[in-house]
């Protein structure tokens, strides 16, 4: 435990909340008779943990990525296995406004201009405001964005394997398009889509050969679902401008090609990680652990 | 004089002018020589009219029902007057006693059948008991904590020989102060860290919102309200107010989790749903009203305002709450004008309606209700129950008072009472009613998103009606709203009763955990 955070503190709101829980601060015990075990994604919960403790029956991962799990031991004693999934969701599509915003303005290019002691005068910034937005992957992130690109008066296409319903494209004012159509028509696009198998590196030569001259790239969901040497030619050859938060190693290797090319706007894998969306992480975290004590399923099970 | 004779003759001396009844053949003859009979064309809403009536005057009321089906049909606004501590007074005609043995059609045992829902209950066996049962019920009503009473008048007494006796009654004295309570209380908070008061639905019924307000801005001290009230608790716009607790063990726990000491006035720990968390572990608490529960500790018993009074001159001691400054919502009413949110809905209904007492039966938009409309004493009411129908008929009640007044439905609680437009329509009542209508029985789909994720999007959740034709067809002048709310404008005009319908969001809002 870092020596800020505070413990005697959450030792208090704890005890107001389930009087018998305990927190523990590290993993090298003996036994542990806990029925619920809830660690963030910086806890290895594996085989070695999970047989110290003979009563568990349930995990709760306070964060969306639960890699930091073994699953299988996990479900060889059917312990459940739940996470939270929504609660980085705002955090997220903010970011990706913001990344979108900052290539629009060309604000990397201004600033630096100022720091270097010129005055630009000219500018070809454009405004959000008319783009056709493209997101790809419609969970409750992609939604989110949705929501919040209403109001900048996008027009916004979305893809997704499942198709949500008609009320809720009305609702979110997004349309349908397959994804060769998204790519082709979209100013910008960002992705909200996990790593699966269907999606490992699934942005190529040939998604990023129909994307437009100069449109703007996101990435705010797995470094593994984009070909990097992809991405990197159409950079050179398009002008494509790309957001990157994530990345395949992270951190990445600093000397590597993407961190040459131009117009590439970096931040270290931190869309959803705000002061809030980790307010929202405790209070989901607490409502899941409850419903479970009380008898019912959690939300948000993976196992 | 015949048993009907002292029947009237003693309810006029009582003071209790109308009969909020709906008659059938075993009320026909103690209703003889009744004048002022408001009818209402369901048993329950006069319940729930004598319900708003009785809280809003502080007096008590008179039902007639009709024996069985009468009683049987308004248990859940009888059970509700209860939770709301309306001293109502519930009468009902019985079958002739002389045949009681052969079990007559519409007999029932009827004490058993309103059981725990009443503080009192009787029948009465002669017409000397017609008095004397009248001014004993008027009395228990009154005695905190105050609430529902019911009398049972076979139909044979009311035609026996009887006197009217004049009888002396009283009404319980609620000026109670425990003088020798208020210095360990002014010390217990002298000695907490941090303390915290609860306003309660007492402070509006007997007193005190003034005085709390004066105690809690001289000591800096927060005061939360009550979960769940019935009606206001305390000032929501004082510099001191903390807000709602939530109805929840968790949720007041955390939002309590700062004080050490919580001096409830007048108020209770309503609960639902169940979370696992025991309620204030650990916590000092006190609770000071004319009717505490005792369950939790440390109780006085006092008339709420007078301790209050006595505690400003004793307590001592300084902390430094001040609520927030409101930082305004202009934004939120831009983007929810575009959809009819229900805050804008609301915020317009404000401009339009202050000054009114609301009764509020918009259920997972209650919270809403209050954020925005506000309260102070006698602007606010809605049922502690939990059962819908209630407002309109409360509203209704209400109207027979002050000519101002704004019922807030959804359209799910709207059509349990609906029949209560033709009386509001018959008597020419002034009241304004809001319908946020989304279309179903949102709060039940949150509380499945919720606990029993997928039920949700079940069928039986959702439905709509032609709200404003079966409004006109009971004689209320009716409207859907437009997008630019002008009519709210027309709802606010003139004194007679409208209905004006704002189809707001169908999307579900996270209400629960
Ligand atoms: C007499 C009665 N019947 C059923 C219920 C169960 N119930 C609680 S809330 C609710 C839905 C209320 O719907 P509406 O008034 O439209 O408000 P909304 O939740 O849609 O805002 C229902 C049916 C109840 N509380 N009382």
């Amino acid at each position: 435990m870092p020596p800020f955070f505070p413990t005697s503190e959450v030792n208090a709101t704890l005890s107001q909340i389930l009087p018998e829980a305990e927190i523990t601060t590290s993993t090298d015990f003996e036994m542990n008779a806990s029925e619920v075990l809830v660690a963030t994604t910086f806890t290895k919960v594996d085989e070695a943990l999970i047989s110290k403790m003979p009563n568990l029956k349930f995990v709760q991962i306070a964060s969306t990525g639960y890699d930091n799990v073994d699953t299988d031991s996990l479900r060889k004693r059917n312990i459940k296995l739940a996470n939270i999934p929504t609660a980085n969701k705002e955090s997220v599509a903010e970011h990706v406004i913001t990344m979108a915003l900052a290539q629009l303005k060309n604000l990397l290019y201004f600033h630096n201009e100022i720091v270097n002691g010129n005055w630009p005068f000219l500018t070809n910034s454009s405004e959000l405001m008319g783009k056709t937005f493209g997101i790809i992957g419609m969970g409750a992130i992609g939604k989110r964005l949705a929501e919040r690109l209403l109001y900048f008066g996008t027009n916004t296409i979305y893809y997704d394997p499942a198709r949500i319903t008609d009320e809720e494209e009305e609702n979110l004012g997004v349309s349908y398009a397959p994804m060769d159509e998204l790519l082709r028509k979209s100013d910008i696009i960002s992705l909200h889509v996990p790593l699966t198998k269907e999606t490992d590196r699934f942005m190529g030569e040939k998604e990023f050969g129909l994307m437009k001259d100069g449109s703007i790239f996101i990435n705010t969901a797995r470094g593994e679902v984009v070909n990097e040497a992809a991405l990197i030619n159409a950079i050179k050859s398009k002008g494509i401008r790309a957001c990157i938060d994530v990345y395949a190693n992270e951190p990445p290797d600093p000397t590597g090609e993407l961190f040459k090319v131009p117009n590439v706007l970096f931040s270290p894998h931190v869309a959803g990680v705000t002061v809030e969306s980790q307010q929202r992480f405790i209070t989901d975290t607490i409502s899941n652990v409850l419903k479970y004590v009380q008898g019912l399923d959690p939300s948000y099970q993976v196992l | 004089m015949k048993g009907y004779g002292i029947f009237n003759r003693t309810v006029k001396d009582l003071g209790l002018r109308r009969i909020f009844g709906n008659p059938g053949s075993t009320e026909i003859p103690m209703l003889r020589g009744t004048s002022d009979y408001v009818l209402t064309l369901h048993d329950s809403i006069s319940v729930g009219m004598a319900d708003g009536y009785s809280q809003y005057s502080g007096r008590p009321s008179l039902v007639n029902l009709h024996t069985l089906p009468g009683v049987a049909n308004s248990m859940a606004f009888i059970h509700t007057a209860r939770m709301n501590r309306a001293p109502v007074i519930i009468t009902s005609g019985q079958q002739d006693s002389r045949h009681a043995f052969y079990e007559p059609l519409l007999w029932h045992d009827l004490k058993s059948l309103v059981g725990s829902a009443v503080k009192y209950s009787y029948e009465v066996k002669n017409p000397e008991d017609i008095e004397r049962a009248l001014k004993r019920a008027y009395a228990i009503s009154l005695s905190p904590p105050s609430g529902p009473v019911f009398l049972s008048f076979p139909m044979e007494v009311m035609d026996q020989e009887g006197e009217y006796m004049g009888l002396d009654y009283s009404t319980p004295n609620l000026q109670i102060l425990n003088s020798g309570e208020v210095e360990r209380i002014s010390e217990l908070i002298g000695r907490a860290k941090n303390p915290a008061f609860v306003a309660g639905s007492e402070l509006d019924q007997y007193g005190g919102i003034r005085e709390l307000e004066e105690l809690a801005s001289h000591l800096g001290v927060p005061v939360f309200s009550e979960p769940l009230s019935s009606r206001a608790t305390f000032n929501s716009s004082s510099d001191n107010f903390a807000g709602e607790l939530p109805p929840a063990s968790t949720a007041i726990n955390m939002a309590l989790l700062q004080y050490d000491l919580i001096v409830n006035f007048g108020g209770e720990f309503t609960l639902y749903p169940y979370l696992p968390s025991p309620l204030l572990p650990g916590k000092k608490i006190v609770s000071v009203g004319m009717s505490p529960s005792y369950k939790h500790g440390d109780c006085v018993f006092s008339n709420p305002k007078l301790f209050l009074n006595a505690l400003l001159l004793k307590a001592n001691g300084k902390w430094s709450f001040r609520k927030q400054e409101d930082q305004g919502n202009a934004g939120l009413i831009a983007r929810e004008k575009k959809v009819m949110g229900v805050n804008y809905v609301l915020q317009r209904a404000r401009k339009h309606f202050s000054g009114y007492t609301i009764v509020d039966e918009a259920i997972s938009s209650s919270l809403l209700v209050r954020k925005n409309m506000g309260y102070s004493q006698k602007s606010y009411f809605t049922a502690r129950s939990g059962q819908l129908g209630w407002g309109l008929p409360a509203a209704a009640g209400i109207s027979m008072l002050r000519d101002k007044v704004l019922e807030i439905v959804g359209d799910g609680s709207l059509m349990y009472t609906i029949q209560t437009l033709w009386t509001i329509s018959k008597y020419n009542l002034p009241v304004k009613i809001l319908v946020l209508n989304n279309e179903g029985y949102t709060i039940l789909k949150s509380f499945s998103s919720s606990f029993y994720p997928g039920v949700e999007n079940s069928e039986f959740l959702s439905f709509s009606y032609n709200i404003v034709d079966v409004a006109k067809s009971l004689g209320i002048e009716s409207r859907v709203a437009d997008p630019e709310l002008k009519e709210m404008d027309w709802l606010a005009q003139g004194s007679e009763a409208k209905l004006l319908v704002a189809n707001v969001p169908k999307t579900v809002p996270r209400l629960f955990i």
